[in-house]
Order: C-alpha cells, then structure tokens, then sequence
C-alpha cells in the first residue's frame, strides 16, 4: 500500500528523523521554557509520509475532538524548507494573551479583542514553530529562515478544512507534535510539512549525522 | 564592501544589536527618523536610547533569537511601532507614531553561531490609515455620519452575547421620521438630505458616548442603549421626541419642522435572538405610527 511511502524515506531514515525530532523536540520545550517563562509540553513526536493532497483529512482525523480551529502557517527556508502549520483551537488566541503577558502590548486605541487574539495566536505560532524548526535544523547542520507568521484559517470547524488551502508537492514528510501551556489548558499541535525539494537534502543530512554516531 | 551601501540606501530602518544588545549598527533611515546620529547610539545599550522597549515580549524575542536563531515579528496590529517616531509625510493620518511593521532575526558567524541580531523596520503608516479608513467607511453611513446598519447588526449580536453572560439590560429605540415623503416632494431630496442629517446630528448630540445611533434605512433610524431597562429608554425616546419636534430645521430659506414616532424594545428572556427584538421594536415603532404619529409606543 505504501509504495510512495518508500520511495520518499527508507524505514531506516524514519528512524533517524524520528530520533532526531525526539532530541530536537526535548531541546526546544526546555529553551522554551526559558526564554518564555512558560512550561511548554511537547509531546514525543511523530514521523509520517504523507501525500500531500491527504494531509487536510489527516489533520481533520487528529483533531477530530477539536470543535473550531484556526491554522498559523509559516513557511521556513534553508536547505531543510517547508511549511509549518500550527494548529490551535479558536479560543486560545484570548487566553494566550494573558498567558504571553501580551497585554502590556496593547495600545490604548488597540484593535478589538479579536484582533489580538489573532495577532497573539500568530506570535505563539512564530515562537514554538521557530524553536521546533530551529533545534531540528540546528541538528541537521543547516540554518533556516522564516516568513512572517499568517493565519489561513480562522475559526473554522475542523471536519471542513478546505482540500486547497494545504495541497501543496507530491509529498510530505508530516511531523506531528501535541503542545500543551498552562498545566494544559491549552493545546494544538504542530505539523511540518516539508518540501519535496529538501527531500535529498534531508536523507543527506540524515547519513552525515548517524555517521557522526557511528 | 561595495554591497555595505545597500544599509543606508534603503527605504527600511536597519538596527544590529549585540548578545548584550548594544547598538552596532544604525542605518541612515533610523537616523533620519529617529534624529539620533549612529555615531552617537552606536555602542550604548539599545534600552539608554529607547526605555519603553524594554518589554516582556522584546526581551523574550532577543532571547529567542540567540537561543533559536528565530525570527520575530512585530506587527503593526498588535505592537504599533517598536520605535516611537513622529509621522513624517503622512499629513491625513490620525496616528501620532509612525505606524511600523517590523521583525527581528539573528546574524550568524561562518561557525553557525547567532553574534548578532538584526532589527528592520518598515513604515506602514500609509496602509493602516487606509485600513482605519476603510474599516470607518464599512461601519459609517456616508451621509449622515452615525453608524449603519450593518454595524447595528454586528453590535447587536455582539450585545447579544454580553447580555448572556452579565444579564445586563438592553434598550434600543427606532424611530422614523413622519411624513418624511411630504418633505421630499414639498421641498426636494437636497432637503430631505438636510433634514436626516438635522435630525441625526441633533440626537447624535444628546446621546451618551455608550449608546449608538444608527441609520437603519431611508428615514428610519435605531438607538442603542446598553445598560438601560425600558423605562429610562422610555424616557430617552420621549426627550428624542421632542427635541426634534421644536427643532427648526432652515433650508433654503424655510424653516421645516418635523416630528419622528418611536418604538421602544428591551431584551427579555423570551427574546432569544437581534432578530426578535428588532421584530418587537419595529411592532412598537409601527403602533406609534398607527396610534397618530409623534408619540412613543413601548414593546408589548
């Protein structure tokens, strides 16, 4: 059934890619949780190759318990490049204004409470996609940049994400993590969805860094 | 280093910050705006210059940048400006600040390691007068300047939402202007134009800067008032009544008087939705109507 599957990664290079997010993602929570002050949880992450076109009803089974989201996509670029896609429930953007100490921010004449909490889901985006992103590429040897963080949906019931919005190569390298702030109040997960061209890059940097092991 | 010339050709504010976040480099465009010198801010502590950066979010976001090598970014809806700069050649703006969009990101040596971090930052206050305009324009009737009523039916349900939660009143009154067709015919619509905008002017003035006025439809205008029961927005109505009837309104040499009926609704328990209890206000409006005109009728 998964003929494309092995085509993009050898059961091997899962493996690595899975070791490597494990250590990537253990360094991110604890610098997370220095430079923001806040106890992040980030779950052990999990490695699936996906086709691309298959990731919006992925995401819909994992999120299924979810009643309304809204998605911060940020698009990250190095050798290792990508899309990141942080998925929150609707109401955290409210809540993790308080929580990010966002409030001291606000202007007077500042935009209604929806804005923020837009802005403030947008900024929590930035940060967690950055230190995953960052530590995996810290790993890998490479160095990435970022595009500004921006919402592609908002407020939307979870079993009708929209096929186009996400259809992007042929394939995709899904990288999923459950976040948790707050003693768990508030969760999401983060998936990464990377580019078809790093693919060769990636197996690259995966036999360099079991070789630095061996 | 012949591409070092870019730094201060372009139109963008680029600032370089150390781990200990003094300044390295200050381009042309933030002297210019800022009328600090570079020779004068390079090697201080950024926070000697500009005190009220220093912030949770900035402080987290230098961080960030050495420990992750991230970016960051500051938007103009959230932040405002980084930099307090006075508007320049932006005369129609109603902002004090230069409107700045602006993103922090790391600076690396040849061993990967983040040594600096760079600051840019983009004037948009162009874009978010355009968007304040537009966002007035969506909520504003152009010719009386009150409200619409498509603002009405966001507040509405917005109100809706609140009285849920707190179980505070609600009070909305409509009123239409009687016999407004007569005016029209009698003295044409330029008039009729300065009688709607007579009457809202007049009300809009006797309001609490709580309430909301709105022009509904043609003659036919909605006052909100929050946190008031029916009987004091009876009241209200009643004041609205008859200011507009002793007010002369001169056109053209005439002096024109109208007189507007009222309907008066409250949000009650069996008033589940906006929908309902414009339903009951224009019941109460159209009973004013029926009942002779100029007068106010309250919700059954």
């Amino acid at each position: 059934m998964d003929v494309k599957k092995e085509k993009i990664l050898t059961d091997e290079e899962v493996d690595i890619l899975q070791e490597i997010m494990n250590i990537a993602f253990g360094q991110a929570a604890s610098d997370l949780a220095d430079v923001i002050d806040i106890h992040v949880i980030l779950s052990v992450p999990f490695v699936k190759i996906l086709q691309a076109p298959e990731l919006p009803g992925y995401i819909r089974d994992e999120i299924r318990d979810i009643c309304n989201i809204s998605i911060i996509e940020q698009k990250f670029l190095g050798k290792f490049r990508g899309n990141a896609l942080m998925v929150f429930p609707s109401h955290a953007g409210k809540e993790l204004i308080a929580l990010f100490g966002l409030e001291e921010n606000m202007h007077p004449d500042a935009d209604p409470a929806e804005t923020l909490g837009r802005e403030t889901l947008m900024e929590v985006g930035n940060i967690m996609i950055g230190a995953c992103i960052g530590k995996l590429s810290e790993l890998l040897r490479d160095s990435v940049t970022y595009s500004p963080p921006r919402i592609i949906i908002e407020n939307h019931p979870c079993d009708t994400i929209p096929d186009s919005q996400l259809a992007a190569d042929d394939s995709a390298i899904v990288l999923k993590t459950v976040f948790s702030f707050d003693r768990g109040s508030i969760s999401g997960f983060v998936f990464l969805v990377t580019s078809h061209e790093s693919i060769q890059w990636l197996k690259e940097a995966l036999r360099k860094f079991i070789e630095r092991y061996e | 280093m012949i591409f070092a010339q870019i730094f201060d050709a372009i139109n963008i504010g680029l600032v370089i910050l150390d781990r200990d976040l003094k300044v390295c480099k200050w381009n042309r465009w933030m002297e210019m705006n800022s009328g600090i010198p570079a020779a004068e801010i390079v090697g201080s502590h950024i926070f000697d210059f500009f005190p009220n950066l220093k912030t949770r979010k900035f402080l987290r976001s230098c961080k960030s940048v050495f420990t992750f090598g991230n970016f960051c970014f500051f938007s103009q809806k959230l932040h405002r400006c980084l930099f307090p700069f006075k508007t320049t050649g932006c005369f129609d703006t109603r902002f004090e600040y230069m409107q700045q969009s602006c993103a922090m990101g790391p600076l690396r040596d040849e061993n990967n390691e983040v040594k600096y971090l760079f600051i840019y930052v983009q004037d948009v206050t162009e874009a978010a007068t355009y968007e304040q305009k537009l966002v007035e324009m969506n909520m504003r009737d152009s010719l009386t300047g009150i409200y619409n009523r498509r603002f009405l039916e966001s507040k509405l349900r917005e109100e809706f939402k609140r009285h849920k939660r707190y179980s505070r009143p609600l009070s909305i009154i409509m009123f239409d202007i009687d016999f407004f067709k007569k005016v029209n015919d009698k003295y044409g619509h330029q008039c009729g134009d300065f009688i709607l905008k007579s009457v809202s002017s007049m009300i809009a003035s006797q309001i609490r800067n709580v309430d909301f006025l709105i022009r509904y439809g043609g003659e036919e205008f909605c006052c909100l008032l929050p946190e008031t029961a029916l009987e004091p927005a009876l009241g209200v109505a009643e004041r609205f009544r008859k200011s507009v009837m002793e007010h002369d309104n001169n056109f053209d040499g005439n002096n024109i008087k109208v007189t507007i009926s009222l309907g008066v609704a409250e949000i009650r328990p069996n008033i589940s939705s906006p929908e309902t209890l414009l339903k009951k206000v224009d019941e109460a409006l159209y009973r004013a109507k029926r009942k002779g005109r100029n007068r106010v009728e309250a919700m059954i």
